[in-house]
């Protein structure tokens, strides 16, 4: 893995999009991401909504920096972690299933899609499958997938299992999420989620390489990388 | 918060009452500092170290002049880190209208903005602490075996009880020769016996009592050849420091050795960020310009590579001063709070003789000498420790002492020396409220040359309320999210579902939409297909406008017009088509709107076929256009329900009914709204009221006219030239080939025709005019059969209205 500098990493726009059900909670897993608000009574989707945030994610998705209470130089060192800022581009679609045919407008040419159900509802969880089958035929192959139960602060109204969804999305090589759009749980980590695994530009690398003679001090280079 | 709520961890000066701030009134110790403008910048400074004491612009010190000049101070050095990015441009792109986009530099204007409001409101999610912070500094001249460092550490414990941080900055902790300069192994054994000295003076049985929270726990360490540094906490705080990191730069020897130079620790202390420097500059009391460029030196040197992440959370606790990400190092001034410590060596300006120096020292005389000390004129004047302050001199110099006494050094062997002030410790505060000075002392112990000095001072510390400041952050970023989603454009739309209700056969129905531009931007909007389609709607529906633009608040309307024709009609009919649709309205850079449209077809027997509407004796409106329900009422094997089309039966009897001796039958137009009515009336078996026989007239040429197959298909076109001869055999082979349901309709038209050519002498028709209007109603014009064979076809016509060979 190349170190590279947060400082001279631009911009990367990200196309992702949502999917599923009617009601599942599409629109307000956008709107809690984007403004962190939740409309408990909101009309259901006509159309296709658009929405952007620029989030900063580190380079690499493996190490997370906890916020211990780690003080010693190597510790600080471990979890150095270069950023990058994502612009997420939201495509919220509509749910119902009138509108199903006109999805792939907005599935073509996405970089991820999230797979929406309510952990509360079994019929939007046999809905996904549906999804996640019509964009095994017809999206791109290289399309990340993500399997989002929504709706986990109703956990006491759970009517499809964790284990369930979970096997799904293996089976499926998707990423699994539990997420509450009401209460916020797990939303804002399956959006930097995303934008984690979407590999950075070509040239970013080696733009940086190019440009970071004087910042070598402050790197490290990994052993092993040929 | 109090410090009541630490119960004990937080020193606190007994009578002290530490609420949000300092209790203690900031003095202002007249140090000449406070009342001159300082002029600094780390750029600034790293080149004056290379002119010693001969820059022009900093030896005026006419207060006119450096007003004049930009006052640029140590709190704000650090933005040339963005400036990097947003002052060059390597990430321009060229955008394809011309203009010029850099993506990099917006997005870290962006941060900036971000970072600062957030630091703007630190004090909503900032809640303030009260801590004691000791400092302590000692040129121990090499010396040093088992004194009692008590009475310099401790000395004022009596009165304040014992700090949370301890700092303590050595020098000369070895001799400086040549050795120990390029050899570590001395000064590690010293700063080790040194930090071993310290921790057992701190936590004697008698400081401690056993108790484990009175405890001081070593945080760090560094030492560069005699400088030593190190920080101590109070076990109970340990757990909330973080990011301790060191440095140290050397300046000695060519610039870059250890004999002259900075130590320095950093830390996290709660969410307050804390650097400590110390420091031995340049010796001999003419070189003033020598530490003033050892002071920049160490300055514009010291770094701390504390990671992105750190530097990240520093920044969003509102304490680094940067403003916005992209270095994982922070240098001095990048601390809340600085403390800066050390044989400064700075000496009484040489002006005055060595002789008075030193019995006005003696005397404890010290006003004289503190007005002519060299680094308050130094300060005052704006050459070396720019932002930072001091407390007042009240103790007399602490250099130089004849080793073991305390006497300053006038031993004959030894060069006289003036005494002088050479241990200081300063400090800078990004809150000039956030230190306040308790004291400022020297110790008496006489082992080394120098005298230890120390301070003690009451910090406000932050401590940072994670979730508040996630509220802060979170509305920050909600209100500028708000302002970059609201430069979208926007629009809203009146409804997005229209419902037509029952449209009927050849019939406009137009439903108008309002659009209007509730955005702050211009938008356009058009109507798209859907994914790999190229028509905008179904071919029953035409829009009006299908594009335009509305600046904001202005508003429109799009119109949408279904309209049933025959080729809908007959798709309607045979449930090909439904009259539901969803179309797309696209804002340019911005959502899709679905506008679904949707009618009930009210179903008529025009444009359906004679074989199906003999089926039914119902009237057609009655007759579900749903092929399962029909299957349902209707046995489609059973025998049709009539001969021909009772609706065909109806207009006939009708004209019949209204004589057919009426002048220009057939060629006088009804009226459109009485076609319409005899239309419903067929369609759902209401019967006629007084229609004209010309409206009746009209609806049986158009009833026919429109059916989905013509009565006369085009395989029935005669092949050949008709003449008298061959007709006959035509004309039964013509019948022959007919299918049955259509032969039943022949006959009934032509039977029904040629009672009308009865009335002939009053309506005036001929047998050639009555069989023109049979061939363009009865017979298929789809096929573009040629002249002839139409000519052929009127033949044909004619000689059934005329003969009895039916």
């Amino acid at each position: 893995m190349q170190l590279s500098n947060p400082e001279i990493s631009g911009e990367q726009s990200v196309k992702i999009v949502l999917l599923g059900d009617s009601g599942v909670g599409k629109s307000s897993l956008a709107l809690r991401f984007v403004t962190n608000e939740f409309r408990p009574y909101s009309e259901s989707t006509i159309g296709a909504s658009f929405m952007s945030k620029s989030i900063t994610v580190p380079f690499s998705p493996s190490v997370r920096n906890d916020e211990g209470q780690g003080t010693s130089d190597s510790k600080t060192l471990e979890s150095r972690q270069h950023q990058r800022t994502i612009g997420l581009k939201i495509w919220d679609t509509a749910g119902q299933e009138k509108y199903r045919s006109l999805a792939p407008m907005y599935y073509r040419g996405a970089e991820a899609a999230i797979l929406v159900y309510d952990i509360t509802v079994p019929a939007s969880f046999v809905a996904l499958q549906d999804w996640a089958l019509e964009l095994q035929h017809n999206a791109s192959p290289e399309l990340m997938l993500v399997i989002c139960g929504n709706k986990s602060d109703l956990g006491e109204c759970r009517r499809v299992d964790r284990g369930v969804g979970e096997a799904y999305a293996r089976e499926m090589g998707a990423v699994y999420v539990e997420t509450s759009a009401k209460d916020g749980q797990g939303v804002e980590d399956m959006f930097s989620g995303v934008a984690m695994r979407i590999p950075p530009l070509l040239g970013q690398e080696s733009y940086l390489e190019e440009d970071m003679l004087d910042l070598r001090k402050n790197t490290r280079k990994n052993e092993g990388c040929c | 918060m109090t410090m009541n709520d630490q119960q004990g961890n937080w020193a606190v000066p007994p009578g002290t009452t530490a609420n949000q701030g300092v209790p203690y009134q900031q003095t202002n110790y007249g140090t000449p500092t406070n009342n001159n403008p300082r002029v600094f910048s780390r750029n600034d400074s790293s080149a004056s170290n290379l002119s010693y004491g001969t820059n022009s612009n900093n030896a005026a010190p006419s207060m006119g002049i450096q007003a004049q000049q930009p006052r640029v101070s140590v709190r704000s050095s650090n933005s040339g880190n963005v400036g990097i990015i947003v002052a060059n441009r390597a990430g321009d792109e060229e955008t394809e209208d011309g203009r010029i986009r850099n993506r990099e530099a917006a997005a870290k204007i962006r941060d900036a903005w971000i970072y600062k409001q957030i630091r703007a409101r630190q004090d909503e999610f900032t809640q303030y602490k009260q801590g004691r912070i000791f400092v302590g500094t000692w040129n121990v001249n090499a010396k040093g075996k088992d004194e009692s460092l008590s009475s310099w550490l401790c000395a004022d414990w009596h009165q304040h009880g014992p700090p949370d941080i301890v700092v303590v900055g050595f020098q000369e902790m070895v001799d400086l020769n040549a050795v120990n300069v390029a050899v570590e192994n001395k000064s590690q054994q010293r700063s080790q016996f040194w930090v071993d000295r310290i921790k057992s003076t701190l936590n004697s049985r008698e400081n401690t009592m056993g108790d484990p929270t009175r405890m001081y726990t070593e945080l760090a360490v560094k030492y560069l050849v005699g400088l030593l540094i190190c920080v101590f906490v109070k076990a109970p705080h340990k757990p909330r420091v973080k990011h301790v990191h060191t440095s140290s730069v050397g300046v000695g020897v060519m610039g870059v050795m250890g004999n002259k130079g900075g130590a320095s620790i950093r830390l996290q202390f709660y969410d307050s960020t804390l650097c400590f420097v110390c420091t031995h500059l340049a010796a001999h009391r003419e070189n003033v310009a020598g530490r003033n460029a050892d002071f920049a030196n160490v300055f514009n040197k010291t770094s701390f590579e504390i990671g992105d992440e750190a530097v990240k959370e520093v920044i969003k606790l509102g304490s680094l001063n940067q403003w916005a990400a992209g270095t994982n190092s922070v240098g001095v001034s990048d601390h809340d709070i600085v403390f800066w410590f050390g044989d400064l060596n700075y000496r009484v300006d040489e002006s005055i003789p060595t002789e008075r120096v030193l019995e006005l020292s003696e005397k404890n005389l010290l006003e004289e000498l503190i007005e002519n000390d060299q680094l308050n004129i130094e300060r005052a004047n704006g050459r070396v420790f720019q932002d930072f302050e001091e407390g007042p001199l009240t103790f007399r110099p602490t250099y130089k002492y004849q080793p073991g006494t305390d006497l300053y050094e006038q031993r004959p062997d030894k060069k006289l020396r003036a005494p002088a002030w050479c241990d200081r410790i300063l400090w800078l505060a990004q809150e000039p409220g956030h230190v306040a000075q308790l004291n400022y002392l020297r110790s008496e112990l006489n082992i080394s040359d120098h005298k230890p000095v120390m301070s003690t001072f009451l910090v406000t510390i932050k401590d940072v309320i994670l979730s508040r400041r996630e509220e802060v952050y979170k509305e920050v970023m909600k209100l500028l999210n708000e302002f970059e989603n609201a430069s979208l454009p926007m629009v809203s739309l009146d409804r997005v579902k229209l419902d037509f209700g029952e449209v009927r056969y050849d019939q406009r129905v137009t439903l108008p939409i309002t659009i209007t531009n509730t955005g702050q931007v211009v938008a356009q909007f058009r109507l798209v297909p859907k994914l790999d389609e190229n028509t905008l709607c179904k071919q029953w529906m035409t829009v009006t406008p299908t594009y335009g633009m509305l600046i904001p608040g202005e508003q429109t309307e799009i119109e949408f017009t279904i309209g049933i024709d025959n080729l809908t009609s007959n798709a309607l009919n045979t449930n090909k088509e439904v009259l539901e649709d969803v179309l797309i309205l696209r804002l340019e850079n911005g959502r899709d709107y679905y506008i679904s449209v949707s009618g009930s077809y009210a179903r008529s027997c025009f444009g359906m076929s004679v074989e199906e509407l003999v089926l039914y004796s119902d009237p057609i409106r009655n007759v579900p256009l749903d092929p399962i329900l029909r299957a349902e009422k209707y046995d489609f094997n059973a025998k049709a329900a009539m001969c021909v089309p009772k609706e065909l039966w109806r207009i006939v009897d009708a004209i019949y009914e209204r004589g057919l001796d009426e002048r220009d039958l057939f060629s006088t137009p009804g009226s459109p709204d009485e076609v319409y009515q005899i239309r419903e009336c067929l369609d759902t078996g209401a019967s006629f009221e007084n229609f004209s026989v010309h409206s009746m007239t009209e609806v049986l040429i158009s009833f026919l006219s429109n059916l989905s197959t013509p009565i006369v298909s085009a395989s029935l076109f005669p092949t050949l030239d008709i003449d008298a001869q061959n007709i006959q055999a035509f004309a039964r082979k013509f019948l022959e080939d007919m299918p049955p349901i259509q032969y039943n309709v022949f006959i009934y038209i032509v039977s029904f025709f040629r009672e009308v050519l009865l009335h002939r002498q009053r309506n005036k028709l001929s047998p050639a005019k009555i069989a023109r209007i049979c061939c363009s109603c009865l017979v298929s014009s789809s096929q573009g059969s040629p002249d002839e064979s139409k000519g052929n076809m009127q033949q044909l016509m004619l000689h059934f209205l005329e003969t009895n060979s039916i």
